[in-house]
């Protein structure tokens, strides 16, 4: 069977700092899958490589088979990755930066036309796509941006932490958005959170990295009836020894 | 190969020109301000030179001969207004006019033209009044010198029967030799005309490499800070067509600028230029000095592998730093490589600069094009050729140097910071 994404024992160290110890994990396609863990886990980091941005110390890993440091101009043709602080191109309008990001995806003209209206109906941004991006506040940026990474339904999307900074409100708005388009286009996601009340909402399974190491893996409901908890915040604190 | 270049590059265009730091400081001020520059000169050469003729010259006649009255004559023909005084002295006459608004006052000896009449040299006596005012003080007495000279230059030539040559028995008529071929025109008139030419190419040249290195510079440095660059970098486009893309885009907005440059310039050049009257025509091309169109060709090949070369340059070194501020800074460094061949060559040939100097000024790409600008004018296309292919090489290692920070994590990684850390507060 083939995954979306196998990563196997994968290390990485930045000088003196050892920011993964051998990740192992397996992301089903067309599911949710949510890795959990406080700030330093090594969240971003395993995202980072599996996105072709960083190499690994040691390990491997694939997107579809491809392999992220030998055929990285493949993987980066299946996946969409929303870094955790990201900006758009302040200069440009919304609609601009859609285009912009879509032409990448698509020579089409149809294509991309369809792509940027998926994106403005994802976004919910309406009239204001006309208006420059540095005028838009940080939920509106945000969900520029997510609209951005869904919009040519890519085969990965990987989403580092997707309600970063947002109010209630936006963060509600992004969450929607992202269950409703994989359920709707079969999108494979591999998100990053250390909200682990969206984690539980959003992933069909969810992996807990504590320290650069995984300390749980499973279904959240799985993982909650294995250590008796009524959420996975109770989950984290029995593995990573805090209760 | 390249695909999605235009698509960066128009992209790229467009976040440039539409930045108010670019748009403002780089193309609508340098627009603005020469003009304004050349208007303010123009003004205050038209109040200076009206102001002149408004301020009244005194004569004092203290001759009362008929070459005193010639003299007077000559001055009231010209532009200056002269009033006559009456003082005996020179005490006198400093007290009455360090109050008035008189600029100079001629003081005619008693005996001037009897010494005219008699083939002795006459004193005129010139004053210049000093207020303080600034050098506007010294167009006055100029002016009177200037119609002293004038006055007896004509009677001299009177005296030898309007006969030059007892005036002048000897005088020396100034050819050039110019590629082999002599021609009439004097080497001072020739060497202006080139060295405007001189200076403004290398002071141009200088402009654009600055201009380009800040944008190449705030276009990668901003994509950090944006924090727009992790996601570029995982999009389906080669890194090197990133870099290109870059590289183009920084050279359309620096060339924008550049342009708008020029313009304000010209019109502030055409402001200086224009109360002084044209001494010579001389047409350059009918002394084989004008640049032929192999010549712009082989000039402008230089200017762009150079304008390449800091590009590159640029890019390498902003891509190691983490924000505009700190790439700007660190690529404000290079400034200084680009202004030495521009001070060196502005008024002095390479070939007669000592071996380490010329070594030195050789190895800076930038040298090249302002070169290879002079060679040309002398059809020296070796020169300019062998500069091309050395700046050439120089601009591909830079590039695939560049090329390898874009390829590798460091580009996310490295981070140069060129602000001063602020000091940790003692708890």
């Amino acid at each position: 069977m083939v995954h979306a994404v196998e990563v196997d024992s994968l290390v990485k160290r930045f000088g003196e700092i050892l920011a993964i110890d051998g990740l192992n994990f397996r992301v089903e396609e067309g599911r949710i899958y949510g890795l959990i863990g406080p700030n330093g886990a090594g969240k971003t980091t395993a995202l980072r490589i599996i996105s072709t941005l960083i190499l690994p110390t040691a390990g491997s890993a694939t997107v579809f088979s491809h392999n992220v440091i030998r055929e990285a101009s493949e993987v980066r043709k299946l996946i969409s990755y929303l870094p955790e602080e990201a900006g758009a191109y302040k200069n440009l309008s919304g609609y601009e930066y859609l285009q912009f990001m879509g032409k990448f995806n698509s020579d089409d003209k149809r294509d991309l036309k369809a792509m940027v209206e998926d994106a403005a109906a994802i976004s919910g941004l309406d009239e204001r796509l006309r208006d420059r991006v540095k005028t838009y506040s940080k939920g509106m940026k945000r969900r520029l941006l997510v609209a951005r990474a869904l919009m040519h339904k890519p085969k990965l999307a990987v989403l580092d932490e997707p309600t970063s900074g947002l109010d209630v409100l936006h963060a509600f708005h992004v969450r929607g958005i992202i269950k409703q388009y994989v359920e709707k286009h079969d999108v494979t996601v591999l998100l990053s959170s250390h909200n682990m009340l969206e984690v539980e909402y959003l992933c069909d399974q969810v992996a807990l990295i504590n320290k650069g190491k995984i300390v749980a893996e499973g279904a959240p409901a799985e993982l909650k009836a294995m250590y008796k908890a009524s959420n996975l915040e109770q989950v984290f604190a029995e593995v990573a020894g805090l209760a | 190969m390249l695909e999605g270049l235009g698509n960066i590059v128009v992209k790229e265009v467009k976040e440039l020109i539409r930045d108010p730091k670019i748009l403002i400081g780089m193309i609508i001020v340098p627009a603005i301000l020469f003009p304004f520059m050349g208007l303010a000169i123009r003004f205050a050469t038209q109040t200076a030179a009206e102001s002149i003729r408004a301020m009244p010259v005194g004569v004092i006649d203290q001759d009362k001969g008929a070459y005193a009255q010639a003299l007077f004559d000559v001055f009231s023909g010209s532009n200056l207004t002269m009033i006559k005084l009456e003082a005996t002295n020179v005490e006198q006459i400093a007290r009455d006019v360090q109050g008035s608004n008189m600029t100079a006052v001629v003081v005619i000896p008693e005996g001037f033209s009897p010494n005219i009449t008699n083939d002795k040299q006459a004193k005129v006596y010139v004053y210049g009044v000093f207020r303080g005012a600034g050098v506007a003080e010294t167009a006055g007495p100029s002016a009177v010198v200037s119609v002293v000279n004038l006055f007896s230059k004509s009677l001299a030539l009177s005296k030898v029967g309007n006969n030059t040559a007892i005036l002048d028995p000897a005088y020396p008529s100034q050819q050039s030799i110019v590629k082999g071929k002599a021609v009439n025109v004097s080497p001072s008139v020739l060497s202006t005309l080139v060295m405007m030419q001189y200076i403004g190419l290398p002071v141009g040249i200088t402009v654009l490499i600055i201009f380009s290195m800040q944008i190449a510079a705030t276009s990668v440095a901003s994509e950090k800070e944006e924090k727009t660059l992790e996601t570029m970098l995982t999009m389906p486009v080669g890194r090197f067509t990133i870099l290109l893309g870059k590289l183009s885009g920084s050279v359309i907005a620096a060339a924008v600028g550049a342009l708008a440059m020029v313009i304000g310039l010209n019109y502030y050049m055409s402001s200086l230029t224009f109360a002084i009257p044209t001494q010579a025509s001389v047409d350059l091309a009918n002394i084989g000095l004008a640049p032929t169109l192999p010549a712009y060709l082989v000039l402008g090949a230089s200017l762009f592998v150079s304008l390449l070369s800091a590009l590159a340059l640029a890019i390498a070194v902003s891509s190691l730093t983490e924000d505009v501020r700190s790439a700007q800074a660190v690529v404000g460094y290079f400034y200084f490589i680009t202004f030495i061949p521009m001070i060196f060559l502005m008024y002095t040939d390479i070939s007669v600069m000592p071996l380490a100097l010329r070594l030195v000024l050789l190895a800076i790409p930038y040298t090249h094009p302002m070169l290879a600008a002079r060679a040309v004018f002398t059809g020296d296309y070796t020169t300019a050729v062998l500069g091309i292919i050395y700046v050439t090489a120089f601009t591909l290692v830079t590039l695939y140097l560049a090329a390898r920070i874009f390829t590798t994590e460091k580009i996310l990684t490295m981070k140069l910071r060129f602000r001063r850390q602020k000091p940790k507060r003692e708890e």
